[in-house]
């Protein structure tokens, strides 16, 4: 691979702080949330005092997806009163989401954006790094939202794009459709036959909002609670199809899952077939109406009889 | 492969609308169109009503292959819930084929009210492909024995209050 | 506990003879939950509907099923029965083994094993059916009727000869459709227009019936009992209020020479016109794409190119800068009388027909239709009711009659018959010979349909009486020959080929749905078959109604019929539609969705995907009236049951009584128990 190493801290961090700063001065946002440092790579904070604003930070290392925190079942964050949140341009389609399906209001939260250029797949140093097709996130590459526009305010200089990895996504997919079905049965049954049914993936997803999961329904019980293959595949199969058309790839569901089942495979299975089928890819206009929930007389149906 | 399916009979379930697709059955029956005896149906108002959770647990619950079959585009009686199932099961059967599951167990068609001929030939032509696939077993092995549900005395309405 | 009653039905031999029904009520003996199974030779009888009747009372039955025919065919009969019965008709279901049954298969055993299987599965859903109750609707005692042909007319009148308002919509400029095209009728010889006028001004004359003329349904909401129509009144050009029928406009337009639309194009209009002089209203359109005013202004000319029309109107009635405009009319009942067109035999065709390239595609002079010949044998016809060719008005002496073009032909696209062309064409046979009594008749056809009441009689009339020479077979080509039109045809009762030098050839062309009925289908959600006609709800027991409930149908737009069965299919409309009005409150299945509140978190997917904007979304305060969230919530009124809401909702929470989750998964699961 080229010399494509990026910068680990990016620019307009002070910006930043400085923004932060003033809305909480100002008053009206009582508590913004962004990233920090830590021991372990970076991790989210909850600044409601000024003063503390040189806490935040933006470096390769803020993988997170703050937008989980928007996710109005959780109580506990909306009773701490209007939130500022910074948004990578991934992070920030998933804000465009909430607001497609009635969890929020445009009014309701402020939205500082930074400009990004990938970050580290794993984020356990303590120091930020510089992104080499071994250590980028493999689902930055291609990224199609550098320049966030739902966003109040914007910082940072453009960065260049984030380097192509080792192996993309899309390769890695390809692949799997390359090969016979009996092949991908059984890497899939391999992968979720290892799902613990912690559910991490729908906690962390900014999306999976709903009051009561469809996976603790017990009248009637459609998906096994039990953690067997086939329970786990209902209950992947379900995601991922409650997902399509809604999944912003931020990545968050493939970094929490404790046995590393690779959903991000699904999810970009999942973009490509609503992109070919229906021209539709994710994007941070509100307006943007998602595929599934909406129809064309000529959509495509070579799969019916 | 075909031979040591020779006595097997597919099991298949099929999802189908109230107004065209059952109705078309009906019509079959009453023109007396001789079919495969191995299709269940399962009577829904529209295909709209067809969620993909139905599909995955007929498999889970035995079915070697499934159908879902409803109004033609323009037909609906509910105007548009098929054009929404259409979506929703190109997704799925998208999906379904990526994880590994062979599209041919899962028979997906419009058939109107009026075409009786057109119902028999989907439920023969289904039975066919799945019997040449065979039992589903790679489904049902899945879990650690196959989970045999009594059914109860009690109506769910009880159970409630 | 559980409670079911299991009713399995011989239905004489028809499920007897393939399916062991005692076998099958022995089996479901023992399902759990199954209190009584018995079987009887015919269910649907009345011993039949007493034997479960007794069965609710003496066993507490809290459940039915009944293992028979389709639901479609007698849920609504053993609901009744089990309602008189005391027990909530809601928890009766029907299990389908005759025809998804014992009249597909042949095998016993494989037969009665899966009737089993099928009404096992029905007694797993029947145990999660509820006892709903009925919804009631209150009923907006108002018809629309769209189409003023004679089914319309007829339909209209008799509604609002019942007491009831009706809106009658027509597209055309008059009322009276294609009867007033014609000259005579069969069987009677019956002069067209003197039996219809009448008609029409009775319609426009009566103080229930509301005409709109040149207008068109725009858009349909609403379901039985409660629709809201938008109708497109389209730019008349003329008020119809002021305008007194003088025809002085139609005097002075200088646009003379456009085809007349009523004389089928055997003559000429002017751009504003009445099409017919006993048009109801007597009031003119402007046809304004063929306005030399109108065209000008399309070009961008500043000053008007012509206005001679209102120059000449003393009633000032004339307005070139109207509108169409939207009338919203709320009616209880739809009826679809749009009746028919011709086949066209030209080379442009919509998709799935074919044009008669054989017989000239149109081109060929003198060679024309039904409508045409009908047009030129009626006294107010383009030649005063004189048989004369178009092409050079000399009185021809040979005529053939040409049957079957375009129907009974797959080739073609069109596989069905006519009906009223084997009528028709005798009927013109006989026009002919009245009236050029040296004339020669030859009419080439397939079969001759005269099946009702003085048809075949009338029909010998033209051969015997009147000399008409019917030749069995068809006619292979047709093409301009000097100044005649050579005929090539067979006569397979001879076996030899018949050529014959014509003056002038009538094609009886097919009867076609009228266009737009497949888009006005689709506003009413009523389907049309795959001919184009209106689909009926039932071929046999249901032939004026469609599957959607609210909307009958009347006329050829249902399939092609002569006057006295369209007149009889509207009033039998219209007794329908006052059936509908004799109560004040309509009952409703109670298949709508319900939303739980509690879980619902108002996302709104449910509301994107309803046809009918059933659901809205609503506020959730606290106690203090602070807003803490959404929810949706399905009107009961409008929710017309399709499950569509439940099946986007990704927590589900909206359920749709008569098919929730609890009873669609419980039927899934009792499929595994097969052995």
């Amino acid at each position: 691979m080229t010399d494509t190493a990026t910068a680990p801290v990016y620019t307009g961090v002070d910006d930043l702080r400085r923004i932060a700063r003033e809305l909480l001065e100002a008053g009206d946002v009582r508590v913004i949330i962004g990233w920090e440092a830590a021991r372990r790579g970076a991790r989210p904070v909850f600044v409601s005092d000024p003063a503390e604003t040189d806490k935040l930070i933006f470096d390769t290392r803020c993988v997170h997806n703050l937008v989980t925190y928007l996710n109005p079942r959780r109580d506990h964050v909306a009773e701490l009163g209007k939130i500022a949140l910074v948004v990578k341009g991934c992070d920030v389609k998933a804000v465009a989401g909430l607001l497609r399906e009635s969890q929020l209001g445009r009014a309701d939260v402020v939205l500082i954006g930074v400009r990004c250029g990938g970050v580290l797949e794993e984020n356990e140093l303590p120091a930020a790094l510089a992104l080499t097709p071994e250590t980028v996130a493999p689902r930055c590459y291609g990224c199609d939202n550098r320049e966030p526009t739902l966003t109040d305010h914007l910082v940072g200089e453009p960065q260049p794009e984030p380097p192509r990895p080792v192996m993309t996504i899309d390769e890695r997919v390809a692949a799997l459709d390359g090969q016979p079905l009996e092949e991908r049965w059984a890497f899939w049954t391999e992968q979720f036959g290892k799902c613990v049914r912690c559910y991490a993936c729908r906690q962390v997803c900014p999306l999976c909002i709903c009051e009561q999961c469809i996976v603790e329904k017990t009248r009637p019980q459609w998906i096994e609670s039990s953690a067997h293959p086939r329970g786990n595949l209902s209950w992947n199969v379900t995601r991922a199809i409650h997902l399509a058309g809604r999944c912003v790839d931020c990545g968050e569901c493939e970094r929490f899952c404790p046995v590393g089942i690779p959903l991000s495979l699904l999810n970009r299975k999942l973009q490509d077939i609503v992109r070919e089928r229906y021209d539709y890819t994710v994007s941070d206009d509100p307006e943007n109406a998602a595929p599934i929930g909406d129809y064309r007389l000529d959509d495509q149906q070579e799969f019916i009889k | 492969m075909t031979d040591a399916h020779t006595d097997f009979e597919p099991r298949i379930t099929a999802f189908v609308c109230n107004w065209c697709t059952y109705t078309g059955a009906d019509l079959a029956g009453t023109s007396r169109l001789h079919m495969a005896s191995n299709v269940r149906l399962i009577r829904l108002p529209c295909t709209g009503r067809i969620d993909p959770l139905f599909i995955v647990k007929a498999f889970e619950r035995g079915a070697d292959g499934v159908i879902v079959s409803g109004c033609h585009p323009a037909d609906c009686h509910y105007t548009s819930g098929n054009y929404h199932a259409r979506r929703r099961f190109a997704v799925f059967h998208d999906i379904m084929e990526f994880i590994g599951v062979d599209p041919r167990r899962m028979t997906f068609s419009w058939v109107s009210a009026s075409e009786g001929a057109k119902w028999k030939d989907v439920v023969n032509e289904a039975v066919a492909n799945v019997r040449e696939l065979g039992p589903y077993e790679a489904y049902r092995a899945l879990a650690p024995e196959a989970v045999e549900l009594e059914p109860s005395g009690h109506s769910g309405a009880e159970v409630a209050s | 506990m559980s409670r079911i009653g299991v009713f399995v039905c011989h239905c004489g031999e028809n499920i007897g003879r393939t399916v062991d029904c005692a076998a099958v009520a022995e089996a479901l003996k023992d399902h759990p939950g199954v209190a009584v199974a018995e079987d009887y030779k015919y269910m649907c009888s009345d011993p039949g509907q007493a034997l479960v009747k007794k069965a609710i009372e003496e066993n507490n039955l809290t459940g039915v099923v009944i293992a028979a025919c389709s639901p479609h065919m007698h849920e609504k009969t053993f609901r009744r029965a089990v309602d008189q019965a005391g027990l909530n008709k809601f928890m009766c279901e029907m299990a389908n083994i005759r025809e998804h049954c014992s009249w597909i298969h042949e095998d016993k055993d494989e037969a009665t094993a899966k009737a089993i299987d099928i009404a096992r599965t029905i007694v797993e859903k029947v145990k999660h059916n509820r006892p709903l109750e009925v919804i009631k609707i209150p009923v907006t005692k108002r018809a629309l009727v769209i189409g003023g042909g004679i089914a319309g007319i007829q339909a209209a009148l008799d509604i609002a000869d019942g007491g009831h308002e009706v809106v009658l919509i027509e597209k055309s400029a008059s009322i009276g459709g294609h009867m007033s095209q014609l000259s005579e009728t069969f069987p009677t010889l019956d002069c067209s227009q003197c039996i219809l006028t009448p008609r029409m001004v009775e319609a426009y004359q009566h103080p229930n019936i509301k005409l709109h003329t040149w207008s068109e349904v725009e858009k349909v909401d609403g379901y039985i009992g409660n629709f809201e129509v938008t109708i497109r009144k389209k730019a008349r050009s003329v008020d119809e209020d002021l305008c007194n029928g003088c025809g002085d406009c139609q005097g002075v337009c200088p646009s003379k020479k456009i085809p007349s639309e009523f004389d089928a194009g055997l003559s000429n209009r002017t751009a504003i016109y009445v099409p017919f002089p006993q048009a109801v209203p007597n009031i003119p359109v402007l046809d304004r794409p063929n306005c030399s005013l109108f065209k000008g202004r399309a070009k961008g000319l500043k000053k008007d190119a012509c206005g001679k029309c209102k120059e000449a109107c003393l009633k000032g009635a004339i307005d070139y800068d109207t509108e169409d405009t939207f009338v919203t009319e709320e009616v209880g009942a739809i009826v679809v009388a749009t009746g028919f067109k011709l086949y066209d035999i030209g080379r442009d065709q919509p998709e799935g027909l074919t044009g008669y390239g054989e017989y000239g595609y149109g081109e060929v002079p003198d060679v024309i239709d039904g409508l045409q010949f009908e047009r030129l044998a009626s006294a107010s016809g383009p030649t005063a009711g004189a048989i004369l060719r178009p092409s050079d008005g000399t009185e021809p002496k040979t005529v053939v009659f040409v049957h079957c073009v375009g129907s009974r032909d797959p080739e073609k696209g069109m596989s069905y018959c006519s009906k009223i062309c084997c009528m028709y064409n005798a009927k013109h046979a006989m026009l002919y010979k009245h009236k050029v009594h040296d004339g020669r008749a030859v009419a080439f056809y397939m079969d001759i349909r005269a099946a009702g009441k003085g048809y075949d009689e009338f029909s010998r009339r033209a051969i015997e009486e009147d000399h008409a020479e019917y030749i069995r077979g068809r006619v292979s080509r047709i093409f301009r020959d000097g100044d005649k039109v050579k005929v090539w045809g067979f006569d397979t009762l001879s076996g030899e080929q018949v050529v014959i030098d014509a003056d002038m050839v009538v094609l009886a062309t097919a009867v076609r749905p009228q266009d737009g009925v497949k888009e006005l289908g689709q506003k009413l959600s009523v389907s049309v078959d795959a001919d184009g006609f209106i689909n009926e709800a039932h071929p046999k027991l249901r032939p004026v109604e469609t599957n959607t409930a609210g909307v009958f149908v009347a006329g050829a737009c249902q399939s092609p019929r002569d006057i006295p069965d369209a007149v009889a299919m509207a009033s039998a409309t219209g007794a329908k539609v006052l059936g509908l009005f004799s109560s004040d409150e309509l009952e409703r299945e109670p298949a709508v969705a319900i939303v739980n509140e509690q879980t619902c978190i108002g996302c709104m997917r449910c509301e994107l995907v309803c046809p009918y904007g059933a659901i809205e979304q609503r506020e959730v305060c606290t106690v203090d009236g602070h807003v803490c969230g959404h929810t949706a919530y399905v009107n009961p009124g409008v929710c017309q049951g399709c499950g569509t809401c439940q099946a986007v909702c990704l927590s589900k929470s909206v359920e749709l009584q008569t098919f929730t989750d609890e009873q669609i998964f419980s039927e899934i699961n009792a499929l595994c128990a097969w052995e």
